[in-house]
């Protein structure tokens, strides 16, 4: 009898995310990987010809000036609260791409887990009280997550997420240390007005962060570059 | 930003904190510090200054600011606390503005300066930086930039003549540039022209030029500090390919009420270290500076941060930050100062309340669980194929979106070879099949067997595909390989409960899963998903492996895990797989044959050297009394 196969580690990160956030009542969303610059950008509060269009590397499409590879996962922030009401709570974990030079730490094609929860009162306790809870369960034991402020044009305030893992069951290699690990904040009152809400009543966080990096965290996998490759020397280790 | 410890120093009565300190209060409650560096007597932090807050943040004022407000500690002076007293207004300096890029043009003419090099503390404040020295005028202009943001140029006033014009370039115009860069303009740009003869001098927001730049000769200097739209400025600056430290602060918005701050700190400055004599002034200003106020309840300030503040402790920061304010009813109004323009709207304020106050208060809270309102059908089927397909042996691969060939072309590929998208997922199986086949011993596996689950792309957009392949060692396709395909497809049938018709081509099948998916019923829950071992990944040796087969008989009663561990004790460590391929009985007896897979992490292998391992352990095979077939 042939044995079994395996499956591909970023699918197992994939699937233990949902299970984790779905314990929540978070919805795993989806949306396209080609994107209109407008659900990519100009929804998402980042205007046209403003410095902070910089701060992702973006491929456009030849032919389809009006169309992107999505460089985050966050445009389906704005897809999914253009067709549901509050309370949200989603997922989305997709494949985003950046045009810049590949090495260790750095693909053209990688794979994102946006978080986004809008309801009345939800608030930045919220959001570092989910977090915690994801980090402790995917990680094991205790985590503890600490903000400090950035910038990122969908939210407001805005914050950058370090995490440090303090439970027995963490691996040797990260426990005890802060290591940075996303952007996040609260959603910018015109990114859920262009979605239809009203920011006057409604309000919630939002995340993303790299899922590869929290795969190669979990597996001590050293190279983001080995997940694309089709090798089976590296997917039937998992 | 690079910016100087000493040089915040400056602002201070009461030291700072040392630099290490400095990093952290800015890290925890402003901005991310991207490197810290000993130059000198001085220390240089990288402040990672985000668009945000870069109208005020990049100029080394903005940032003694922000500390004042998190270490409580007050500023010496603030320059931009008093206007500065106008310069009288003279005709000696006559300025023409046709550009709408220009919100705001100032110039100053002084006579009579002594070009030269600039004093020690000078020097030494633009060297920390990794700024070169030029001269004492240029110096100065500079100095005044990284001191309090706006940037500012020195004309050789004998080259501007009687006064500048600012100016659309015309299409294909070009001017030499300080870098000694040709530059080619469109009617896009905008240029700082003489007036007499409307010939080009610099380019607008971005950089000087050689022609009218400060040289030894120079006497009489026109100063000009000028505020441009930042959205032309950062066109200008990206079709020429041309960023400059001025640029970037244009294209952040610094304020068009800098300009007579910056060019007051320069003229001054100018005159200290270079003599000369003010002469003339004159300003064009095209816009009008309104002030906005801001309201803000407590209640939204706690519902956000998700803090329990009072009206007291919102108060106290703002009064570090020393922003007018009224408050009635615990509601704030609160008036931003004029450099500010990133305070417009109630979660603006709130930010600054938040981060100066201190993130490390928020205390997690986790959200109350709720029903899932809805399940992904996607993600679902997806689950459902992979662990149909991982039980039939075939292994999960990821592979690149990007191609060198195919129908959707990239306006900006990376490389020659990744310029079009993924049209197909086989392709990328087939590769993958091929690049497999060699390791399949070494795999532990007869034939390679591989699946993919991905977005594909086309002229009508893109689809999600699902794409298998089965593969012989040999590299050939094997007889054996279709049926294997065909039995996998009949299983994800059954599963599935669909009829899937899908031929395979040389091993290969290719499924429009996207449009599978609207078939199939809806589901209500996911399967709940096993809890998995922990696992850590262990680098793979980049050496090829040698396999060697051996093949014995032994009694029925013997177990085979026995004979396993005792090939494995006796080929020693450069053994990486074992496989049992073969069995039968016969007589009494059964008939076992394994396949030994060596490889070394460090070099290739030689063998002889496996053979010789071999020899030991067929030697052990027989002094257990098995027969060596």
């Amino acid at each position: 009898m042939e044995q079994k196969g395996h499956k591909h580690p970023l699918s197992k990160i994939i699937t233990e995310v949902n299970s984790i956030f779905s314990e929540l009542g978070f919805v795993f969303a989806e949306g396209p990987e080609m994107e209109e610059t407008h659900y990519n950008f100009d929804l998402l509060n980042v205007p046209k010809d403003h410095p902070s269009r910089d701060m992702q590397d973006t491929f456009y499409i030849e032919g389809k000036p009006d169309h992107v590879l999505r460089t985050h996962t966050s445009p389906v922030q704005v897809r999914y609260m253009e067709s549901h009401k509050p309370p949200i709570r989603i997922i989305v974990p997709g494949k985003v791409f950046r045009n810049e030079a590949t090495d260790a730490t750095h693909e053209a094609q990688f794979y994102q887990l946006e978080g986004l929860m809008i309801d009345k009162d939800v608030s930045l306790a919220h959001l570092k009280g989910t977090l915690e809870f994801f980090f402790s369960k995917f990680f094991g034991g205790n985590t503890e997550v600490r903000l400090r402020p950035s910038f990122f044009p969908f939210v407001e305030p805005g914050v950058e997420v370090d995490m440090r893992l303090t439970g027995d069951d963490a691996p040797e290699k990260l426990k005890g240390r802060w290591i940075e690990i996303m952007g996040a904040g609260m959603v910018h009152p015109n990114v859920i007005r262009n979605a239809g809400i009203d920011p006057d009543v409604y309000q919630g966080f939002a995340f993303g962060m790299g899922m590869d990096r929290l795969a190669m965290m979990k597996y001590g996998v050293d190279d983001v570059r080995l997940f694309y490759t089709g090798d089976l020397r590296v997917v039937n280790q998992f | 930003m690079l910016v100087s410890y000493n040089w915040l120093n400056k602002y201070f009565d009461n030291a700072l904190p040392e630099p290490e300190k400095v990093a952290d209060a800015l890290t925890f409650y402003a901005w991310e510090i991207d490197g810290i560096e000993k130059v000198g007597d001085d220390t240089v932090l990288d402040v990672k200054v985000l668009p945000d807050k870069a109208m005020w943040g990049l100029s080394h004022r903005g940032i003694a600011k922000d500390l004042s407000v998190i270490l409580k500690l007050p500023l010496k002076s603030d320059p931009l606390s008093t206007k500065p007293e106008l310069l009288p207004l003279s005709d000696l300096v006559k300025i023409k503005v046709e550009s709408k890029s220009c919100r705001c043009f100032a110039g100053a003419l002084i006579k009579g300066v002594k070009v030269g090099p600039s004093p020690e503390w000078l020097k030494e404040a633009l060297e920390a930086l990794g700024q070169r020295s030029i001269n004492n005028i240029v110096d100065a202009s500079n100095y005044v930039m990284f001191d309090i943001g706006q940037p500012s140029h020195a004309f050789d006033a004998s080259i501007v003549g009687e006064g500048v014009l600012v100016r659309q370039a015309e299409k294909g115009e070009t001017l030499k540039a300080l870098d000694e860069t040709e530059y080619t303009f469109t009617e896009e740009d905008t240029v700082i022209a003489t007036l007499s003869d409307k010939r080009a001098l610099s380019i607008a927001g971005i950089k000087g030029g050689v022609e009218s730049g400060i040289s030894e000769k120079t006497t009489d200097i026109f100063l000009e500090a000028a505020n441009w739209d930042p959205t032309s400025t950062r066109k200008s600056a990206n079709r020429l390919k041309l960023r400059s430290d001025a640029s970037s602060r244009y294209e952040n918005s610094i304020v068009p009420e800098m300009v007579p701050y910056g060019l007051k700190a320069v003229v001054d400055l100018v005159i200290e270290i270079a003599g000369g004599e003010l002469v003339g002034y004159n300003e064009i200003n095209n816009t009008v500076s309104k002030k906005t106020s801001v309201t803000v309840s407590l209640e939204k300030i706690n519902s956000v941060l998700g803090l329990s503040l009072t009206a007291d402790d919102v108060i106290s920061v703002i009064d570090r930050f020393g922003w007018e304010y009224k408050v009635n009813n615990e509601e704030f109004v609160i008036t931003s100062p004029f450099e500010r323009t990133d305070l417009n709207i109630a979660e603006d304020v709130i930010e600054e309340i938040g981060r100066i106050y201190g993130y490390e208060h928020v205390v997690a809270v986790v959200p109350e669980p709720i029903k899932q309102t809805e399940i992904n059908q996607r993600f679902y089927y997806s689950e459902v194929i992979r662990d149909v397909l991982i039980e039939r042996g075939f292994s999960e691969i990821f592979t690149s979106s990007f191609r060198s060939e195919d129908k959707v072309k990239l306006a900006n590929a990376f490389a020659s070879d990744k310029g079009y998208l993924r049209g197909d997922l086989k392709t990328n199986i087939k590769e993958a099949l091929v690049k497999n086949a060699p390791n399949a011993d070494l795999l532990g596996v007869r034939q390679i067997r591989i699946f993919e689950i991905g977005t594909v792309f086309n002229e009508s957009g893109e689809e999600l595909l699902l794409a298998l392949g089965v593969q012989g060692p040999s590299g050939y396709k094997a007889k054996s390989d279709d049926p294997i395909i065909t039995d996998a497809i009949q299983i994800l049938s059954d599963a599935l409960d669909v009829k899937l018709s899908a031929p395979a081509v040389e091993g290969i099948v290719e499924i429009k899963l996207g449009e599978l998916l609207t078939k199939l019923p809806e589901v209500t829950s996911y399967k709940k998903s096993e809890s998995e071992p922990a696992l850590t990944y262990k680098p793979f040796s980049s050496y090829p492996a040698i396999v060697r087969d051996i093949a014995m008989w032994v009694d029925e009663g013997v177990n085979v895990t026995e004979i396993e561990e005792l090939l494995n004790e006796k080929a020693g460590p450069l053994r990486v797989r074992t496989t049992l391929f073969d069995e039968f009985k016969k007589d009494g007896k059964v008939s076992y044959a394994f396949r030994l897979v060596f490889q070394s992490s460090e070099k290739t292998l030689e063998g002889s050297q496996v053979d010789s391992i071999m020899d030991d352990v067929y030697k052990a095979i027989k002094e257990r009394g098995f027969e060596v077939r």
